[in-house]
């Protein structure tokens, strides 16, 4: 999203303008914060995953909410560069499991926190909750919609939480802009919406397997190439859709409050040509009732439009950049920047994601924005866990359950078949 | 010359009952949460395991280095546990009106404890404090409502120190004066 300094102002003066008045959404909790204390300590956490996505997750889960009891993963390196993590936030060591129900077995732990390759969410998430784990999944939610049914099903049927993570529902700024500006209707009629995740890399990494005679696959991974890529090949992945479409379809299911009906879609691999499977290019459209439209692009060939959400309404228009920052237009007469806003100033995330560290990042002229107003990123993953493990202590809700998480993931995968049958299908 | 309760009026006997129990309340839930902790709130916030050791450590005036040493030993777990339950079992026993006299002494002891950490010197608002105090603080005030149930045996006029009174009388009845009401 690219706006001069000027508009970029106006629409951040705008947005806060535009909340003014909409009551605090720490007071809506504050209501029954009166009727005392429930007992227990920390809760009890796993983690199966600790790649990238899971470092950054383990990065903000501690005291006082969560105790780190143990940590899983095929990968010895993962393991090491967790206990890292670990230390760093001055947190005791961890025991470590290559095999989750190992893990299980012999760890009292209450609940599991876990960021595997996709293709193994239904497996692992159904599993733990059918020991009896509470369960916070990294998005998607599963692979394919299959997946996904059995997971809500285990849930349902262990009562135990599973929330998936999409740490978009626990950012003050995301719930600002629904409270105050969707569901106040600042936007009027909203039929569009425009979802971009462009980046200007190779999604590829590089790393050494553990040691010289690692073998992942007993795992399912035939090359220690494939466990680092999973994201580029499609017995693992859903690739773009999976990884970034549906973190801004998700938003677009709240903002819309509704689903998707029908999705088509384009893409392909058309830069990379380095035998990944998955497109590096993806063009989708999700019809939504009521005649209300979203349209995603991500690209790995330019950055120059960076990531954003952006929701046009017949009154205004609501754009949500990089997901720290807000800015909010008003139509009129012709003219584009007639109001804008944001948000409270931090640093930047300690721990990056999986779709915002750097290699993934778009460089370029965009990057100049990061000095703009931000919200810190990190709180919102921290308030995510959190979350999760005040839904297991006290049972207070959650934000992302599987009722809300389906519905993009099933989208997501439905996009990939639109582009593989060449046609327009129907959720 | 204090009155023995067969000489305080009815109104008099439910004050003075009232303001043990509310005393002991206070003291009951204070170390109730301490040892409760790490806990959550209704709305899901977690409440981290309770510590003295920022309350010592914030300790000011005269003897306050004495309380910044204890937080830095290692009997602070020691002492964490001992506050909290010395804190419970004197609110229960006030409550209940079991053992009153030693309950308040114990009371008063502790009350001692937080006042001498703190004893407020400069007639500023002070820290962990909702307004400006000069020597007089809310520990002392409580401090002195305690010695006041001290020295009227509130036990004698209701809870169950006048059961185990009564108990005694049956085979040692008491002088008129001393008689319960």
């Amino acid at each position: 999203m690219n706006l001069t300094p000027e508009q970029r102002e106006l629409g951040r003066r705008n947005f806060l303008k535009a909340l003014a008045g909409t009551p605090a959404l720490a007071a809506l909790g504050g209501a029954i914060a009166w009727k005392g204390p429930v007992t227990g300590g920390p809760v009890r956490v796993g983690f199966i995953g600790v790649g990238t996505q899971g470092r950054a997750l383990l990065g903000v889960t501690g005291p006082p909410f969560a105790d780190v009891r143990a940590l899983c993963d095929i990968n010895p390196t993962s393991l090491q560069k967790a206990d890292e993590v670990l230390a760093t936030n001055k947190q005791p060591p961890a025991r470590h499991y290559a095999e989750w129900q190992d893990m299980l077995q012999k760890e009292d732990i209450e609940a599991v926190v876990m960021a595997p390759p996709l293709w193994k969410h239904a497996e692992l998430a159904s599993g733990c909750l059918e020991a009896g784990k509470h369960v916070l999944c990294e998005k998607m939610m599963a692979w394919d919609a299959e997946g996904c049914e059995r997971m809500r099903a285990a849930a349902q049927a262990s009562n135990r939480v599973l929330e998936i993570g999409y740490q978009r529902f626990y950012s003050a700024l995301y719930q600002s802009a629904y409270e105050g500006i969707i569901k106040a209707g600042v936007l009027g009629d909203i039929y569009h919406s425009r979802l971009a995740w462009h980046r200007n890399g190779n999604w590829r990494r590089q790393g050494e397997p553990p040691s010289k005679d690692y073998d992942p696959s007993k795992w399912g991974y035939p090359t220690f190439e494939h466990l680092l890529n999973w994201r580029l090949y499609w017995k693992y992945s859903q690739g773009l859709f999976a990884e970034l479409a549906s973190h801004q379809l998700n938003v677009a299911n709240w903002f819309f409050d509704s689903k998707p009906e029908a999705v088509s879609a384009s893409g392909g691999v058309y830069r990379f040509k380095d035998g990944r499977e998955v497109y590096d290019h993806v063009y989708g459209t999700f019809e939504y009732p009521h005649g209300r439209t979203a349209v995603f692009s991500s690209i790995e060939s330019n950055a120059f439009d960076d990531y954003y959400e952006m929701f046009m309404g017949t009154k205004g228009t609501l754009i949500i950049i990089r997901e720290v920052e807000a800015l909010l237009f008003e139509e009129g007469n012709g003219e584009r920047s007639t109001s804008v806003a944001v948000s409270a100033r931090g640093e930047g995330p300690a721990a990056e994601t999986t779709e915002t560290q750097p290699a993934n990042r778009p460089g370029g002229p965009t990057t100049a924005a990061r000095a703009e107003g931000q919200v810190d990123r990190r709180a919102s993953s921290r308030s995510e866990v959190e979350r999760f493990c005040a839904a297991v202590r006290v049972g207070t809700p959650i934000a992302c359950g599987p009722d809300r998480a389906i519905g993009s993931a099933v989208a997501c995968t439905l996009a990939n078949h639109a582009i593989e049958k060449k046609t327009r299908l129907t959720v | 010359m204090i009155q023995s309760p067969a000489q305080l009026s009815r109104v008099q006997q439910v004050s003075l009952v009232l303001l043990r129990t509310l005393i002991g309340w206070h003291f009951l839930y204070e170390g109730y949460f301490k040892l409760l902790r790490p806990a959550w709130t209704r709305a899901g916030a977690p409440l981290a395991g309770w510590t003295s050791a920022d309350y010592l450590n914030a300790a000011s005036g005269p003897l306050a280095w004495i309380f910044r040493a204890a937080a830095g030993s290692s009997w602070l777990p020691w002492i964490d546990t001992a506050v909290a339950a010395a804190l419970v079992a004197v609110g229960l026993l006030l409550i209940l009106g079991l053992y009153t006299q030693a309950a308040c002494t114990g009371a008063l002891l502790l009350l001692a404890l937080f006042y001498l950490s703190a004893i407020p010197t400069r007639g500023l608002p002070e820290p962990r404090s909702e307004g400006a105090y000069l020597l007089v603080n809310k520990n002392l005030v409580e401090a002195i409502a305690v010695f006041v149930v001290l020295a009227f045996r509130t036990g004698r006029i209701a809870g169950l120190d006048r059961l185990r009174a009564h108990d005694r009388n049956r085979s040692a009845p008491l002088r008129t004066d001393e008689a319960l009401v």
